[in-house]
């Protein structure tokens, strides 16, 4: 659902190769297999939560753009997504408008 | 006995990720009041059956909330009544987290309970319904039980569902635990409506 959300919200226009992953470890996999150039993040996942996906980004040196996306609207969780490496916070449900806004501020799309 | 009523597991999806935004509001609101950080983990989607409820809640002492919601369609409409079962330990530190005494009067605890139910079910509530479409109205929480066996009060009270749509929620509050589980209870033909709600809501995507 919040996969098929977010494939929604991104320009259709943009080229690119989308990978899904359904919880942290399997989206870590990805992002060390070069398939996540730009990453959407959830925080709240299975297996391994969005805070330590972006820690062994860290920790890894993994070189990848990572754009959060949550539910977990509390200023704090955004302080730390930001200090924990994370370029933008968007807060579910996913608004279109801003996605496009940060893509663009990036220069993504 | 009807026909068991299931959710598809498109639409236990599409709740769970409904509830999941829902209960970042509620997560909010909840940290705000404690002053503390809350972690949110997925929220668990499932439909049980009054024994199923009752094995739940468990033998244990529990301390339980009650409130109704409807959305004004009457009978046929998205109606039920929110449980949410406290464990007595997280009440304490609850207590603690808001420098309640350690004697704690009767009243003070009845309050404290029915803060946090207001703000789960108010949030969870509103929030499942703002991104249905749909308004939904609440009564006041009440006590169903406090440091009672619920088990023993759902079965003498004559709540009227046949199956109840379990959300359970687990909030951990840093460097100490706090759980608690949200039930909705709701007749049959509302959690058939919710259903057809959900589809709606995958057919959009």
């Amino acid at each position: 659902m919040a996969r098929k959300q977010l494939r929604k919200a991104l320009p259709a226009s943009w080229e690119v190769d989308v990978s899904f992953a359904t919880n942290g470890r399997e989206g870590l996999q990805a992002i060390r297999e070069g398939r996540g150039e730009v990453v959407f993040l959830d925080l709240t996942m299975p297996e391994m939560d969005g805070y330590e996906v972006l820690q062994k980004i860290r920790e890894e040196g993994l070189k990848c753009f990572v754009i959060v996306i949550s539910a977990d609207i509390q200023p704090e969780a955004h302080t730390r997504v930001m200090k924990e490496g994370a370029a933008a916070f968007i807060k579910k449900p996913i608004n279109g408008e801003k996605l496009m806004e940060v893509l663009r501020g990036y220069g993504l799309i | 006995m009807n026909e068991p009523l299931q959710l598809s597991e498109d639409q236990c999806d599409c709740l769970q990720e409904i509830v999941n935004v829902a209960m970042g509001q509620a997560g909010d609101s909840l940290a705000r009041l404690l002053g503390v950080f809350v972690t949110l983990s997925v929220p668990k989607i499932g439909i049980l059956s009054p024994a199923d409820v009752r094995r739940l809640v468990g033998q244990g002492c529990v301390s339980a909330t009650r409130q109704a919601f409807q959305d004004g369609r009457g009978k046929d409409g998205l109606r039920g009544e929110a449980l949410i079962v406290f464990g007595d330990s997280s009440f304490r530190e609850l207590a603690d987290l808001l420098d309640y005494d350690e004697d704690m009067e009767g009243a003070a605890e009845h309050e404290l309970l029915l803060d946090i139910s207001n703000v789960l079910n108010g949030a969870c509530l509103t929030g499942i319904a703002d991104q249905l479409g749909e308004e939904l109205f609440y009564s006041a929480p009440s006590i169903l039980g406090e440091g009672k066996r619920v088990a023993a009060t759902l079965e003498q009270d004559r709540l009227q569902w046949e199956r109840a749509l379990s959300v359970q929620i687990n909030y951990r509050l840093e460097n100490r635990s706090f759980h608690c589980d949200l039930l909705l209870l709701m007749p049959d033909s509302a959690i058939s409506l919710l259903a057809g709600k959900l589809d709606q809501q995958l057919e959009d995507l």
